[in-house]
């Protein structure tokens, strides 16, 4: 449909024929994964949620049931609670280390590779890896972070952060800041950079000072990379799992089990893949809301507001 | 060179015509088991022409692993499963019947009763026992001593080890009376319920399709377990433990009483061997004993191709013969063979005899929902322990576990 609105249109535009065609070829790779990979595991999982589908044993249609059982279920609304509540943490947390970092990197100086390597690294471990390595340094009786603590006398007892609420979600939020600080460093990095340089001359000229400069022209200049990169990290943290999952493995008491992680217990531990295919959907939805949100904003010039 | 090309001849042809012949199987089994299970397979390979090849697959994952296998079309042809999933893989025809294959055994009547019962599904059987083991106490002698308590007297009820338990933590800071894993659905199965049954109580109906979670054994093993926690006798690393660190714990020499299976013996011995302990069945709240009868179950896939199904049976018959139910004993404590005990156990620590005597009054809950119902981390059974245990309103844990279990089961049951 719209392939063929937009072929019409550059057809319109006065484009040659075979343009039309060149451009379909160049494109097919990248449509066969989107629909091979993603449109129909949709539908796939859209069409599941509309069954009792257990691992083993026969599946029978059971229209919207899923849907009403999932409106009941609190497990499901607490562990939305819990996402929403540690995405908001934790895109704050990373946004208040990344600008920052982006700040102190972004200087002609000529140890600055150096930095800006250090911070990134992190973000190239994956998070499986990175919640396994985070399991080990705070392992009460072996880690590191006991030894170091309990060693330079701070404490007497090694700390068991991992079994009282606060304290996990604390230790999650500090390896995820940790781990993607970086990555959100580079794209505030571009933007900063992508500023002219004699605009912001020009009001040093004028006599503002660092910080209205900062605040009045930098970070105006910076909406789009602010917001691309509020766009990627809700997204990813309302997604989180690996590092529950290794982690706190949903503990204490259930208390730290993400939207995904219900889905996964859901489908993989009561095998229940029709219901998991449905908290799947209602997850999308949920997502697709506050990305479609973000990136109205985006989309507005920031002349539009005047 | 006609020597050379001769030779090659003579290798080219014995390849060619063993491959002909041999066949090879491929076993799943879980991690825990995979050593044991890897050691027996190349002792038959060594000795056979067929191929027993074993994959080690980690043990919550073998479920959906095995299942998305069997409904993918490409299973392996055999599984050691843990002898709980038996009856959910059985009741939803994946498994291959093998009650000629049993019966014809020459010691049929001698296979582990447990295993031959969750195996069994409507009047046919579909396992053969692989590893046993049962679960127990060990209780560390030297700091009952220090506590001023009997070592030769095993805690004779639940009751006795809560206040045994308070004594031997008053020893010092960092010793602690009890040990349990209490964030492992698979544990708990392992070693609470015996708690239950020990006091003739149960927490399902003996066909497994409702629940009978309140009793009055389960509030009185709920509120001994709370007035342990509540006391500080419990080993800290308990309540979030998933069992990595439970034998480590004991063997540190700071742990009173863990709760734990009959491993234990064999592995403290080889391992640990300066730890002083006794072993002991699992008493009720307030007397009785019982136990878990535990372990894996050799399964078949079904539609295995005839000339495979008779490898997998061979290789059953070479475990089950003496000399590999001594090694099995040594590496699980048990062997699968009941016939055998006498000569099995000669051998090692007689400790090991305690949960073998046990075993006569161990049980295994029956059950098509056992993932759901007790080993998911967000199950009703996880719950009813944690919240009764470590919050402070046992009775409604026990009410909203009842209400919990019987939902599922109304969806579950076959």
């Amino acid at each position: 449909m719209f392939l063929k609105r937009a072929l019409q249109k550059r057809r319109q535009a006065g484009s040659d024929e075979p343009h039309g065609w060149l451009g379909l070829a160049f494109i097919a790779p990248s449509m066969v994964f989107i629909i091979g990979l993603f449109i129909i595991p949709l539908v796939m999982t859209v069409w599941m949620s509309f069954f009792r589908w257990p691992l083993l044993g026969r599946r029978k249609f059971i229209g919207l049931e899923n849907y009403a059982e999932l409106l009941g279920d609190s497990q499901l609304w607490q562990s939305f609670g819990f996402t929403l509540l540690y995405t908001v943490l934790v895109t704050t947390a990373i946004m208040a280390v990344a600008l920052p970092l982006a700040l102190l990197v972004d200087r002609p100086l000529r140890s600055v590779g150096f930095f800006r390597t250090v911070f990134f690294m992190p973000v190239v471990i994956g998070f499986g890896a990175a919640s396994t390595l985070w399991l080990w340094l705070l392992n009460p009786d072996s880690g590191v972070f006991a030894r170091l603590l309990t060693g330079l006398g701070l404490v007497d007892q090694a700390p068991r952060p991992l079994e009282s609420f606060w304290p996990a979600l604390a230790v999650i939020i500090l390896m995820v800041v940790w781990k993607t600080a970086g990555f959100t460093m580079v794209i505030l990095l571009t933007g900063l950079q992508s500023i002219p340089n004699d605009v912001i001359e020009a009001a040093r000229i004028d006599g503002a000072s660092p910080f209205s400069r900062f605040r009045r022209i930098t970070l105006p200049l910076m909406r789009n990379s602010v917001l691309l990169a509020l766009i990627l990290n809700v997204t990813s943290s309302m997604l989180a799992f690996d590092q529950f999952f290794i982690i706190t493995q949903g503990g204490p008491n259930n208390s730290t089990i993400s939207a995904v992680f219900t889905i996964y217990l859901a489908s993989f531990s009561s095998y229940r893949l029709g219901y998991g295919s449905a908290l799947s959907f209602a997850l999308l939805v949920v997502l697709v809301a506050i990305s479609s949100i973000q990136l109205s904003f985006m989309r507005q010039r920031p002349e539009d507001g005047r | 060179m006609l020597k050379t090309k001769l030779m090659l001849a003579a290798v080219a042809l014995a390849a060619s015509a063993s491959w002909a012949q041999a066949e090879e199987v491929n076993l799943w089994v879980r991690t825990s088991s995979a050593a044991v299970l890897q050691a027996l397979a190349e002792k038959y390979n060594a000795a056979h022409d067929d191929t027993v090849n074993v994959t080690a697959v980690i043990a919550e994952q073998m479920v959906p692993k095995l299942g998305a296998a069997i409904a993918g079309g490409a299973p392996p042809e055999g599984a050691v499963l843990d002898l709980i999933y038996l009856p959910t893989f059985a009741a939803n025809d994946t498994l291959e019947d093998m009650t000629g294959f049993v019966e014809s055994l020459p010691y049929a009547d001698a296979l582990s009763p447990s295993h031959i019962r969750l195996a069994t599904y409507d009047g046919k059987i579909y396992g053969v026992p692989a590893l046993p083991d049962a679960s127990i106490i060990a209780y560390n002698t030297d700091l009952f001593e220090q506590a001023g308590l009997d070592p030769e007297k095993a805690p004779a009820s639940l009751d006795e080890i809560v206040e045994d338990a308070e004594k031997i933590s008053a020893l010092g800071d960092d010793i602690y009376g009890f040990y349990f894993v209490a964030n492992s659905g698979s544990w708990l199965i392992y070693d609470f319920l015996p708690h239950i049954w020990a006091a003739d109580a149960d927490i399902l109906t003996d066909d497994g399709r409702e629940a009978t979670i309140d009793t009055p054994a389960m509030r009185e093993t709920l509120e001994d377990y709370r007035t342990m926690w509540q006391a500080g006798t419990i080993h800290p690393t308990s309540r979030s433990g998933n069992g990595n660190n439970a034998v480590e714990a004991f063997a540190s020499g700071k742990v009173g009483v863990l709760m734990t299976g009959s491993y234990i013996v064999n592995l403290l011995d080889s391992n640990y061997p300066d730890v002083n302990f006794a072993v002991a069945p699992i008493p009720g709240p307030t007397g009785g004993q019982s136990s878990f009868a535990g372990g894996d179950t050799l399964a078949m896939i079904k539609g295995i191709a005839p000339e495979k199904k008779a490898v997998i049976e061979d290789f059953v018959k070479f475990y089950m013969e003496p000399e590999q139910q001594v090694f099995i004993t040594q590496e699980a404590g048990m062997p699968s063979r009941t016939d055998l005990a006498e000569e099995a156990y000669a051998n090692f620590d007689p400790r090991n005899l305690i949960a073998y005597d046990i075993l006569s009054k161990a049980r295994t809950p029956y059950t098509y929902a056992s993932d759901e119902l007790f080993v998911s981390r967000t199950g009703p059974f996880l719950n009813l322990i944690q919240s009764a245990v470590f919050g402070d309103d046992v009775d409604g844990a026990i009410a909203t576990a009842q209400e919990d279990f019987t939902k599922i089961l109304d969806r579950t049951n076959p």
